[in-house]
């Protein structure tokens, strides 16, 4: 048995935060249901897609139709959670918002994941990931090799509030077993990112606490080395538990104690850094990894993000998955990441072709083949 | 309205920011959250404010020495009266100190028991704690900001990304474990760790059959942008993002930089075409925006429906905590802290239309809660003063030595 066995959710969002938001439930039972338009939604192609929709049954519907809504509405009845990520005003424009849908179906938890939080005089125009960033300050907020802006890499806004949007969801649920009423959950991008920088959004009247800034580098930057075949490593951090050697001594150096490193002459200082550095260059990374882990200190190589599938504490948990996607085949992808003692998840499945399970679904609705088969005669499915 | 978890108790045995994070999210949510710190305080408290500040309000605190048989025995009445616990020990630590898993659910046999770590609860490294730049290097973040790939270092992202990706999985795994309890009345343990939660930042990266590893998109070697069309570009007097990310833009954008002639341009013909002349369009587009004022080309583009935005900082919190819209929105809050005076914090991290509930409390004091809790415990006023004199609790005095 799975926790969220029975729960359903109807699922029409795209992009990164609704889809891998929704799939930490689907891992662990809910039924999650993709509605889709017929042919499919326009990202679903994308190499991304094929993980964050995995783990659900697709059906096509055309919302633009009367008897699409009038399918979808219908679908709301047996559902618990619907899911959607579009711009402001298109739920609305099919009659498909909170508020058309809240009198028939009080018991829906409804969760929008827009880019800007509905209300702002901004609300309206494009959110797309990079431009949240833009209006959040977060261009400016790492420091790098030159003075200026830094673009990041990583959708942080969508990360963070895919992250939310799990919370947002159960809380209602949980909510709903007291109140007997579900309610309109809001996680927008711009959300995702105060989420992710908590420790910067704090102000008194000091003036607002930020992280320091210095440049170069910050200290944990400070203890990113080359290694040997110019192989990156992340060392020194602290491993929460007492070191049995030094870093200095596993990479025979001299073992100097921070207060006599800050008390040196910075050319003094900066030799002692040059001769870590010449140290670690000659260092094979995986060995000196496994040393420093035997000492009981920190250190993870920086790898691409296709080469981690080889790390061994995600063999060990089974987080690595084997998923024979319909289109692509067989894949390797990163399975369940939170580890429930009782009720575990499990992914269950690709990412559906677009479809794959309408008429099953709308069988469970009580349409027989003839009605199926005039329902996507007129396009509506 | 009460927030959606009005009547949960949380008591948060964490520290630093993978632990506590979790727990202030709960508290958010409107769960009673009873921080119980160590009497020489969180490790974070005497290092960046900011920091501490960011994962701690919402909670009310207890300063209580867990290594005294009348600490540990306090602890265990909290645990008796709790919904959940939650920390961020490393392995073996809660179950040395008495407040592990078994110790907790022959206290309370439906207890919900979450633990974050740095790399999980079983395998070969699951004994060792870690910082957030050790999720960040193994999830293949560092390697993409650099670009490793276009010959720069690896580049840590200076928030704790980390951290947060060990701290609100554990949120979501306590309310899946939440709603299965009260369907069935079971507790049980549960854990989320920085190294797993990473992984969801890239879980976009896949491998084909024979290892082939999925496309992504590449940061450029000078960190400006993902391609000539999503980049940010320096005008005359600041940074412009533009995202120029579908095809409708493409025309519009040549039209508001005057190069109508690149729509014929085979270079520039396709998305792939561009994609594949990056370096020239990009060179073009940077020549061009330095011609003009962030506003205007801002005014220009939107007018032609073109997406832009003006990159700003975030100095001293006037972009986010000082506009009254999302003031009033709630996505920013005010209250007084007793040492910093007045505090303005970051608000709603999710908006609930029924319950919204409404963040009242400042990060706490090292043990500024430690009377009341234990008056609610009904521990009478001599042994509370009698165990304070001996160093089993705390709470502040004039000699208080945090800033915070």
């Amino acid at each position: 048995m799975q926790a969220l066995d029975g729960v359903r959710i109807l699922d029409l969002s795209g992009g990164i935060a609704g889809p891998l938001g929704v799939l930490q439930l689907a891992e662990h039972g809910a039924d999650v249901v993709k509605v889709e338009p017929p042919g499919g939604r326009a990202d679903r192609g994308s190499p991304a897609s094929r993980v964050y929709n995995r783990s659900r049954r697709s059906i096509t519907l055309n919302l633009k139709d009367a008897n699409g809504v009038a399918l979808f509405r219908e679908l709301c009845a047996t559902a618990d959670v619907v899911v959607e990520a579009f711009a402001p005003g298109t739920m609305a424009r099919m009659g498909l918002d909170y508020e058309s849908l809240r009198e028939e179906f009080p018991h829906l938890v409804y969760c929008s994941v827009p880019a800007w939080p509905s209300g702002v005089r901004y609300e309206d125009l494009p959110g797309y990931e990079s431009l949240v960033h833009a209006r959040t300050g977060q261009h400016w907020e790492n420091t790098s090799f030159r003075p200026g802006p830094v673009f990041l890499h990583s959708p942080v806004a969508s990360m963070g509030a895919m992250l939310l949007v799990p919370i947002g969801i159960m809380s209602a649920l949980v909510s709903r077993e007291q109140t007997k009423r579900g309610q309109h959950v809001e996680v927008s991008l711009l959300q995702g990112v105060l989420s992710l920088t908590t420790q910067n959004w704090n102000w008194t009247d000091r003036g607002q606490f930020q992280l320091p800034k210095t440049s170069p580098p910050g200290v944990h930057q400070a203890s990113v080395y080359e290694c040997a075949n110019g192989e990156w490593i992340h060392a020194a951090t602290t491993a929460g538990i007492a070191p049995t050697r030094s870093e200095a001594s596993i990479l025979g150096i001299e073992d100097l104690p921070f207060p006599t490193l800050m008390s040196m002459t910075p050319e003094a200082r900066g030799e002692y850094q040059a001769s870590k550095r010449e140290a670690f260059r000659r260092w094979d990374r995986t060995k000196l990894i496994e040393e420093l882990h035997a000492a009981g200190l920190g250190a993870e190589a920086i790898v691409a993000p296709h080469e981690r599938f080889d790390h061994p504490q995600l063999r060990a948990t089974g987080s690595v998955v084997k998923v024979v996607d319909p289109v692509v085949g067989p894949t390797t992808q990163v399975g369940v990441t939170i580890f429930l003692g009782t009720t575990p998840g499990e992914v269950k499945g690709p990412q559906p072709l677009a479809g794959a399970h309408t008429d099953e679904v709308l069988r469970s609705l009580g349409r027989d083949d003839t009605e199926i088969a005039t329902l996507r005669a007129r396009g509506v499915i | 309205m009460p927030g959606p978890l009005e009547g949960i108790r949380v008591l948060d045995f964490g520290q630093f920011l993978a632990g506590p994070f979790g727990p202030m999210l709960l508290a958010d949510l409107g769960a009673d959250v009873i921080k119980v710190e160590p009497t020489q305080g969180d490790g974070m408290r005497g290092s960046v404010v900011g920091s501490f500040m960011g994962c701690q309000r919402g909670k009310r605190d207890i300063a209580v020495d867990l290594k005294r048989p009348e600490g540990l025995r306090i602890a265990h009445e909290l645990v008796a009266t709790a919904d959940i616990v939650h920390h961020n020990m490393t392995l073996g630590t809660a179950d040395r100190l008495g407040i592990g898993y078994e110790h907790c659910k022959a206290i309370r046999p439906d207890i919900l028991y979450c633990n974050t770590f740095m790399y999980g609860a079983q395998g070969p490294l699951a004994h060792l704690g870690g910082l957030d730049p050790l999720a960040q290097a193994a999830a293949g973040l560092e390697w993409e900001q650099g670009p490793v790939a276009a010959g720069n270092p690896p580049l840590w992202n200076r928030y704790g990304h980390g951290d947060v990706a060990a701290a609100m999985p554990s949120v979501t795994a306590l309310l899946i474990a939440l709603f299965h309890r009260n369907r069935t009345g079971e507790g049980q343990s549960m854990w989320a760790s920085l190294f797993h939660g990473s992984m969801l930042y890239t879980a976009d990266s896949w491998l084909g059959a024979d290892g082939t590893p999925s496309p992504r998109p590449s940061l450029d070697r000078e960190q400006l942008g993902l391609g000539a069309l999503n980049r940010l570009y320096e005008t005359q007097d600041g940074w412009l993002q533009l995202a120029a990310v579908r095809e409708e833009h493409w025309a519009a954008l040549c039209r508001v930089i005057r190069r109508e002639e690149f729509l014929e341009d085979p270079r520039f013909g396709t998305p792939a075409d561009r994609e594949k002349h990056r370096g020239e369009l990009t060179g073009v587009l940077a020549e061009a925006f330095l011609g003009d004022l962030s506003t205007n080309w801002r005014r220009a583009l939107r007018a032609a429906g073109v997406p832009s935005e003006i990159s700003v900082g975030t100095c001293d919190g006037e972009t986010i905590l000082f506009d009254d819209e999302l003031e009033r929105l709630g996505l920013v809050t005010e209250y007084e802290h007793p040492l910093l005076g007045r505090v303005r914090q970051f608000g709603n991290l999710i908006t609930f239309s029924d319950t919204p509930g409404k963040q009242e409390r400042a990060a706490p004091m090292l043990g500024q809660h430690t009377r009341e809790i234990l008056a609610e415990l009904h521990y009478d006023e001599a042994t509370i003063d009698d165990y304070r004199a001996r160093g089993i609790v705390a709470w502040p005095d004039q000699d208080y030595r945090y800033s915070v």
